[in-house]
């Protein structure tokens, strides 16, 4: 029971905006509020991984947020203009571009997460300070490379024509795009979930976070796994930024920035290591933005930080957080 | 009474004026001071005072990063909460007075420390990382505020506020010495006599029984406890003290631009040029965040020259931007300094030092 008390209160509060809005007006901001709590926990769960898990302050995590969008807008590019397959009206080609899409910026996120681990969050585990400079530095420099690569504006995301536009559900407007973020966001937790709790890389991976020396003492190269999961976590991140650019139709070299502050925030909400934590947090976060920006559109703004004030005042250590 | 702590000051004392950086310090006075009188170019004084005003901006924030050992991302919040304070309070009721400047800055002070002190004092309790989060938090919530609420703040074009009296910039004073007196010139000099006093409080500061107690809080928060400091007191006096100072640096800052808007005064790129000034000068030198200002503001004015480059290198599309974005050789650069001189510039030139003395002392002994 008493584990059941915040998904409770996380329900009642999602009832509560009923009392000043039609249903079909709540139901439209209801899906658009889980979509795009979806988005945010596609960003957030890779530093769940990173920074809740394994206790690594990656600032790096929106670069490579912007990395992985940039790399799917490329492959996307790419497809359209060989083989038509973006414009093309077959549902087949359109999944199959997407699909591409989200290889190249796992392939791409993947490499570069590998890389970052190795060379410069490597030396600085444990000391917070030098993990937030260092990452920084690796920020700048990863976001003026796109500029040099990609040039330095805006530029629009084609989305492939299935996917485009919504669908209308008793007069409930569900956007596509959104929708496939919702599945594929459930994808990942269950994914995310079976790693690490079904498998042994999960159990050695935990359990590397709570002794590092004694899981090296039992005769595994925790490094190795560290490396893993922080290349795992960049490359969720890359999804996520991915999605948020076919959900908005572009692609801006410094689109990582907010979504980071909003993933870390998520994370803290949801409690630092929790999977399950990030996903309530960041539903929660989006349905209140949602919420709030229908009732009032001007308190929108502060509604994130509001949240995760009351959050940190009623459970310090975050919804789902082990009090450590 | 003599205690070993009275007895360790009283020799330090003894030692002071024998000291390299007391002169160091009083000569780096005397630089800014005739800066204004011997180089008759804008960019060059506005340059030396810029350096002033960030350097102060930076030693303020290194009480809080260096020496109390709290990462906080909404420095530079308090530090726009002053210039806008001064602003407002200058521009928007009619004629302004000293009064009105005055007013700006004691406002200014009196929101920085509410709010610091809110922070706080919910914030610390948890774990420091939090603090950065919510600081993180406050910080982008005022950006968006001061964007959002124009009727107030002027939106993202800023306010341009008029100085009173001798401020103005059509103050005269005549020459002294065939040195005409301009309105810019008294802000140039007020100025800098503010920043000198903000340095002195804050040596003082991190130097008292306070602050030392601050830098056992740093280095080992539950011994610092357990030895009866007050730790989480002490941590909200520390971070409200930088966040006051930065405040009044702030209200400099629109006093010698004369403008502020969001982007300048208040965003999250201010923080990284803040945070990276105290990493190049050095964490816990309070001093370094001169030496971190003067190579940023410097190579910010010069590296853009480099431009000229790309037609040597071929004037490829690919060679220009690279030119272009001089942030990347910059971004290359910081990571390398926080990998071999972690401790910034005056943090490694002061541990040369100490161990060349060392290996002094042996040598005599």
């Amino acid at each position: 029971m008493k584990r059941a008390t915040p998904a409770l209160i996380v329900l009642a509060l999602a009832l509560l905006p009923l009392l000043g809005m039609e249903p079909r007006v709540y139901l439209t901001l209801t899906v658009a509020g889980l979509a795009m709590g979806m988005l945010i926990f596609l960003v957030a769960s890779g530093l769940t991984l990173i920074f809740g898990l394994m206790d690594v302050l990656n600032f790096a995590h929106g670069a490579l947020f912007s990395w992985g969008a940039y790399a799917g807008f490329s492959a996307v590019l790419l497809l359209n203009r060989g083989a038509g397959w973006v414009e093309s009206p077959s549902v087949w080609l359109n999944t199959l571009a997407l699909l591409a899409a989200v290889a190249a910026a796992v392939l791409v996120a993947f490499a570069l997460g590998v890389i970052l681990e190795r060379v410069i969050v490597r030396p600085v585990y444990g000391q917070h300070m030098f993990q937030i400079l260092i990452t920084l530095g690796a920020t700048i420099v990863l976001e003026e490379l796109i500029r040099i690569v990609w040039g330095p504006n805006d530029q629009v995301m084609p989305v492939p024509a299935s996917f485009q536009g919504s669908w209308d559900v008793m007069d409930v407007i569900v956007l596509r795009v959104p929708a496939i973020a919702i599945g594929m966001g459930l994808a990942v937790y269950a994914g995310l979930l079976l790693l690490l709790h079904r498998t042994r890389v999960g159990l050695i991976v935990r359990a590397g976070v709570e002794s590092g020396e004694m899981v090296q003492v039992m005769g595994h190269d925790i490094y190795r796994y560290f490396t893993g999961v922080f290349a795992l976590g960049s490359a969720l991140a890359a999804v996520g930024g991915l999605m948020w650019a076919v959900f908005r139709q572009s692609v801006s070299p410094a689109m990582g920035g907010e979504q980071l502050i909003f993933a870390f925030i998520v994370v803290i909400i949801g409690g630092l290591g929790s999977v399950t934590g990030s996903l309530v947090g960041a539903l929660m976060v989006g349905l209140s933005y949602n919420y709030v920006a229908f009732l009032l559109p001007k308190a929108a703004l502060g509604v994130n930080m509001t949240l995760m004030v009351l959050v940190l005042l009623i459970r310090p250590t975050g919804l789902f957080g082990a009090s450590r | 009474m003599t205690t070993p702590v009275g007895t360790a000051r009283r020799a330090d004392r003894a030692r002071r004026w024998r000291q390299p950086t007391v002169w160091l310090r009083l000569l780096a006075l005397g630089l800014f001071a005739v800066v204004p009188l011997v180089i008759p170019s804008f960019q060059a004084t506005d340059l030396a005072i810029k350096i002033a005003i960030f350097g102060a901006l930076v030693a303020s924030y290194d009480v809080v990063i260096g020496y109390t050992g709290i990462v906080s991302f909404g420095h530079a919040m308090f530090f726009g909460f002053g210039a806008y304070a001064v602003a407002l309070s200058v521009g928007r009721f009619g004629a302004p007075t000293y009064g009105h400047l005055l007013l700006g800055f004691l406002i200014g002070m009196a929101v920085s420390a509410a709010i610091a002190v809110l922070i706080g004092a919910f914030s610390l309790r948890v774990k420091l990382i939090f603090f950065a989060m919510i600081t993180l938090a406050f910080a982008e919530f005022a950006g968006i505020l001061a964007v959002q609420w124009s009727s107030l703040s002027g939106g993202e074009d800023g306010l341009s506020p008029k100085l009173p009296g001798v401020f103005a910039i059509a103050y005269d004073g005549g020459r002294i010495l065939g040195i005409p007196v301009t309105g810019k010139l008294v802000t140039y000099y007020f100025v800098l006599a503010v920043c000198a006093a903000l340095f002195l409080v804050m040596a003082r500061f991190v130097a008292s029984p306070l602050g030392r107690a601050l830098q056992a809080i740093r280095d080992n928060e539950l011994r610092a406890e357990a030895l009866g400091v007050p730790t989480f007191k002490l941590q909200i006096v520390s971070s409200s003290f930088a966040s006051v100072v930065a405040t009044i640096v702030g209200g400099c800052y629109v006093m010698w631009v004369r403008y502020v808007n969001p982007e300048s005064a208040l965003g999250v790129p201010l923080m990284l040029d803040v945070l990276l000034m105290v990493i190049i000068g050095g964490i816990g030198t309070l001093w370094g965040g001169l030496i971190g200002a003067a190579v940023l503001l410097t190579a910010r004015l010069l590296l853009p020259d480099l431009r000229g480059l790309a037609t040597l290198l071929g004037g490829s599309e690919i060679a220009q931007r690279l030119t272009e974005r001089w942030l990347l050789v910059f971004g290359v650069l910081f990571v390398l300094v926080v990998f071999f001189f972690p401790k910034g510039v005056l943090g490694t030139a002061r541990e040369g030092l100490a161990r060349r003395r060392r290996a002094g002392a042996a040598q005599e002994g």
